[in-house]
């Protein structure tokens, strides 16, 4: 139990000091979210609002619309990332430390990724502070229903970065992995544009993609999806089906979690070969 | 005495590469114990074994009682490890880093303070207890390693090369804080190293070349075996002194870097004679007690190369000195 503390703890005060850092992970929010999301919002709502729409689409706001995918962004991103640490454990030295003392395989698994996902869960909540700017209405229940998502969320991703992590030796070749993998998971998981009218093959990768479903789950949350009309919720993508069943948001808890149990016992096990 | 550290036939086999081909020593309580060897001998290879950190593909190990494949929890628990490169969290403090430390190894909460208060003292970094640990020199993060590998009170604490890569000074300061500590705690240290003066202060010595233990005793013995004394002798003429030697007192000498060196018995008495009949003009000679050196070179018929200072470097400015 110690040692997870001792592995969170660390994880968490590093983060704390590194000031850069916090600054720096409100660059790419900013960007896709005022910059490139004010830029297209003209654009997108001509598309789905267009002349002969039906008036109920005129409801449309693209930046709104984003802005549960860029939390989604926030901490798939960082998620992944700060298994990145592990890495450079490895390459600094740390690692070794870490490894020969009688703490378990496993609860250094669990403190690393709760140390990951709690940096991660901060840096998601940090992008509230945009919520003024776009016009968004958050409440105290949608903030409680919201925070025990997250952090689910950012601990499903944190396992898969520590899996990525423990099976790869430098820093340079673990950033290669997750360029390779963060965006397409960001690009197919609705995050940036609504899922409707895809192709046969894109749909399916999207389907199997977890971040789909972690997005959705802010969604249904934040943009209030069960009391918006029907139409702007098809025209936005937001009846997600798998198989023809309409999926729920305890579906969508249910498969993060158990992704969740699946990758921190891949991680631990991988965890555990490591000499 | 009991052992703290019992090894019997120890391998470690990479493919068909055989690291550590078998070997079997113990360790006495309270002992300062060294691995000799050149680089890429095994004794890394060895003590990863020992430490846990690698599985051997043959024979036993036990540690302060317990099996290091077996009861590798135990083990780890019992001992405390200064590696080769440095393992600490350089962007963290000194203080925090001595407490993930106490955390990882469970040190009761109530004694974690003193502890840590203890063990700077031990290695004189109390005032820099609250310091990042970037801002430390390489003498510094060293010291602050060993004060982090006993801060569990370890019953045997493993150095790995614990001096590699630091200037001579702070080498031999790094040596002053392990002797104390073993004065102190009295706790049984288990070091590695390629320097021969450093492995000196070893209770015992194994000395170990391509995997394999070549020879085992305490440094006098082992020098004692190599028997006499040295005579290291730089002349106008090497070619014609070394045939003079072997005439002359039927020696062969051996010749590295423009030193002649050979072993007579009693070197006092044998140089004034020398001197007086050598006919060879001698531009330097000096003698010198045996090093563990010249035990490796009586044992392989090779020096240990030493990237940094040889005995033989020492050698020279120890001449060169005279010479002015």
């Amino acid at each position: 139990m110690e040692s997870i503390y001792a592995l969170w703890y660390r994880d968490v005060l590093r983060f704390w000091r590194d000031r850069a850092r916090l600054l720096g992970s409100f660059a790419m929010p900013f960007m896709f979210l005022i910059i490139f999301g004010s830029g297209m919002s003209g654009a997108m709502k001509s598309l789905i609002s267009g002349p002969g729409a039906s008036s109920a689409l005129s409801g449309f706001n693209y930046v709104q619309f984003m802005f549960p995918g860029i939390i989604g962004m926030t901490i798939l991103t960082t998620s992944i990332f700060s298994a990145l640490s592990v890495v450079q454990d490895r390459e600094f030295g740390y690692l070794r430390e870490i490894l020969v003392s009688p703490a378990s395989r496993f609860s250094v698994a669990i403190g690393k990724v709760l140390g990951g996902s709690t940096v991660a869960f901060i840096q998601g909540l940090l992008m509230f502070v945009f919520v003024p700017f776009i016009g968004i209405r958050l409440n105290l229940t949608m903030l409680v229903e919201l925070i025990p998502v997250m952090f689910l969320v950012a601990f499903t991703l944190s396992s898969v970065g520590l899996l990525i992590a423990s099976s790869i030796k430098t820093s340079a070749g673990f950033q290669m992995v997750v360029q390779v993998l963060v965006f397409p998971m960001l690009f197919l998981s609705g995050a940036l544009f609504p899922l409707a009218g895809m192709p046969l093959w894109m749909n399916f990768l999207v389907k199997i993609n977890p971040l789909t479903y972690a997005v959705d789950m802010f969604k249904k949350i934040i943009l209030k999806v069960s009391t918006m009309n029907p139409a702007l919720k098809q025209a936005l993508g937001l009846n997600l089906t798998v198989f023809n069943h309409t999926v729920t948001i305890w579906n969508e808890l249910l498969f993060i979690a158990l992704l969740a149990l699946v990758f921190i016992t891949l991680a631990t096990v991988s965890f555990g070969r490591v000499e | 005495m009991s052992n703290v550290i019992e090894v019997n036939d120890l391998r470690k086999k990479y493919g068909d590469f055989e690291a550590v081909k078998g070997i079997s020593f113990d360790v006495q309580e309270g002992e300062i114990f060294g691995f000799l060897g050149p680089n890429g001998a095994g004794k890394t290879t060895a003590i990863k074994m020992l430490c846990t950190m690698l599985k051997p593909t043959g024979g036993t190990a036990r540690v302060s009682g317990h099996d290091v494949i077996r009861e590798k929890n135990e083990v780890r628990k019992s001992i405390g490890i200064i590696f080769q490169e440095n393992t600490l969290d350089e962007k963290l403090t000194a203080n925090e880093n001595l407490m993930l430390h106490c955390r990882f190894y469970n040190v009761p909460r109530s004694e974690r303070e003193s502890r840590i208060q203890e063990v700077l003292e031990i290695v004189e970094l109390e005032d820099r207890r609250h310091k990042i640990v970037e801002t430390f020199s390489g003498g510094m993060k060293r010291r602050l390693e060993i004060a982090r590998g006993l801060i569990h009170y370890p019953k045997v604490l493993f150095l790995d090369e614990p001096t590699v890569g630091l200037d001579p000074q702070t080498r031999v300061h790094i040596w002053e804080y392990i002797l104390r500590l073993k004065k102190k705690a009295g706790i049984t240290m288990f070091l590695t190293t390629h320097y021969m003066d450093e492995a000196e202060i070893s209770d015992r010595i194994a000395i170990i070349d391509q995997g394999r233990i070549i020879a085992l005793d305490t440094p006098d013995h082992m020098r004692n075996d190599v028997g006499g004394d040295i005579v290291e002798l730089v002349t106008v003429d090497n070619q014609a002194a070394r045939e003079e030697i072997v005439t002359k007192y039927g020696k062969d000498a051996g010749e590295a870097e423009g030193i002649l060196t050979f072993r007579v018995e009693k070197g006092n008495e044998f140089l004034s004679r020398f001197i007086k009949d050598f006919e060879t003009p001698i531009k330097s000679i000096n003698l010198r007690r045996p090093t563990l050196n010249d035990v490796f070179l009586k044992l392989t018929g090779r020096q240990i190369r030493d990237e940094s200072i040889s005995a033989s470097d020492l050698a020279k400015q120890r001449m060169h000195n005279r010479m002015r």
